[in-house]
């Protein structure tokens, strides 16, 4: 199965291979950025687990035959189901939820986004046609707008569950 | 407020502020190393309150860009002490954070004096977190991971991983050099974009701006911002906003690696 995962360009994959795909990747992704963290090991799988599951989500929200929801609304979905898991799951492991939070939530990161507006930025001040220079700046408040959206809504779906089940949340490390 | 323990009982006023003196600082110092290693100000709060409360006294505390400042009050005796210490820079680490906020619970449940307190709080702040081969790799393979997450094909995975392997060595290095950390993401950023043009300049594989695009996002300060969003829902407005201009200084900072690379290299993008 890895083999046909990484022979295929992600746009060629059967729906269901799909999900299994963003799964696995999401999971690796948030165990390394568990371990940028020093987050304590015995929490990698609980990270993995809740990066895996909100990019399922997320991915099925935005590409299922039901949803076809926008990114923002789907990543603050998936962002607050993350933070469900961490905060019901870290008293488990005996750490604090924002130590699953964050290496769950990292590969929903909008990275190309935020690449894009970069780019557009390097293109807007490189251009001396009007024209150009106008299309360029639409590109840098389209991506750059779009990923501010992006990142406000997954920060603060994520936070929801913190507060919303405070009595879990600040006791997980008794 | 909890009754104070029998055991820390003291008659003499000259003992009892020598007490709340101590036990000032020393919860003036685990609130600097809490904030430091990235908890969240409604955690600090919590834990703080909890100790305070264990040994006997109301604590309330205020948190600045850089510095807290923690009263303590001896609701008994009216005595007051405040204390105004540096937040600690220790970079974000949530094993510290895990430890540091079982400690508060260990104080509230099995009453534990000041002393065994500080001793374990000793102990706790005096091991050592090795940055090594180990998150290294990790740390590689979670973006080439996370290249593959943005439809990146398997050579712009390895050359995201090479290329992070290099930016994250050189972050370790130069963050151990006690190096300015703004600088320190501008150069990551900039090794890690140049070497993952290389995919852009000599046409490896089909997603080359994938690869450009991925290969700096290990260096996205997403603990800050998650903590900022923390803080603004808890109303603890001026640490939200200096978390969050933390965060976009050194995403700025990032970004900027990124563009003078993209620049250099001569990438030009195409829409």
């Amino acid at each position: 199965m890895v083999d046909i995962i990484l022979n295929q360009a992600p746009g060629e994959l059967p729906f269901a291979l799909h999900i299994v795909e963003d799964a696995v990747f999401a999971a690796i992704a948030s165990i390394g950025f568990a371990s940028i963290s020093h987050t304590p090991q015995r929490t990698y799988i609980l990270c993995a687990l809740a990066a895996a599951l909100g990019h399922a989500l997320r991915f099925i929200l935005m590409n299922g035959d039901f949803f076809h929801l926008d990114i923002v609304l789907a990543s603050s979905i998936a962002a607050f189901v993350i933070g469900v898991i961490a905060v019901v799951c870290s008293p488990t492991v005996k750490v604090p939820a924002e130590a699953c939070l964050f290496p769950a939530l990292l590969p929903m990161i909008p990275g190309m986004y935020a690449y894009r507006t970069v780019e557009a930025l390097v293109c807007f001040l490189r251009t001396s046609t009007e024209e150009l220079a106008s299309h360029y700046l639409y590109l840098l408040g389209y991506n750059g707008f779009t990923c501010a959206a992006i990142l406000l809504g997954m920060v603060i779906g994520a936070n929801i569950p913190i507060f919303m089940l405070k009595h879990i949340s600040f006791q997980a490390t008794r | 407020m909890a009754t104070r323990k029998s055991y820390e009982t003291h008659q003499d006023p000259h003992q009892e502020h020598t007490r709340i003196g101590e036990a000032g600082k020393f919860l003036a110092s685990y609130t600097s190393w809490l904030l430091g290693c990235g908890a969240t100000c409604v955690r600090v709060e919590k834990n703080v309150t909890r100790m305070s409360e264990a040994f006997g006294y109301e604590a309330s505390l205020t948190v600045f860009p850089k510095h807290i400042s923690l009263t303590v009050t001896d609701s008994e005796t009216g005595a007051t002490r405040t204390y105004i210490a540096d937040t600690h820079t220790c970079g974000i680490n949530f094993n510290l954070n895990s430890d540091l906020s079982a400690l508060s619970w260990a104080v509230a449940d099995n009453s534990l004096s000041l002393e065994e307190t500080r001793e374990r709080f000793d102990k706790i702040i005096g091991e050592r977190y090795t940055d090594g081969a180990q998150i290294l790799l990790l740390a590689s393979l979670a973006n080439a991971a996370f290249c593959r997450l943005f439809g990146g094909d398997v050579i712009a995975m390895l050359i995201v991983f090479c290329s992070t392997c290099a930016g994250y060595f050189f972050k370790q290095r130069l963050l151990a050099h006690k190096f300015d950390i703004r600088l320190v993401f501008l150069i990551c950023a900039f090794i890690s974009a140049s070497l993952a043009a290389g995919a852009e300049i000599f046409h490896w594989g089909t997603t080359p701006e994938i690869a450009l695009a991925t290969s700096v996002l290990y260096l996205i300060p997403g603990v800050p911002f998650i903590n900022a969003a923390s803080d603004l829902i808890d109303k603890h407005y001026l640490c939200a906003l200096s978390r969050f201009i933390d965060a976009s200084v050194l995403t700025a900072c990032l970004s900027a690696g990124l563009y003078l690379a993209i620049v250099l290299m001569k990438i030009n993008p195409i829409w």
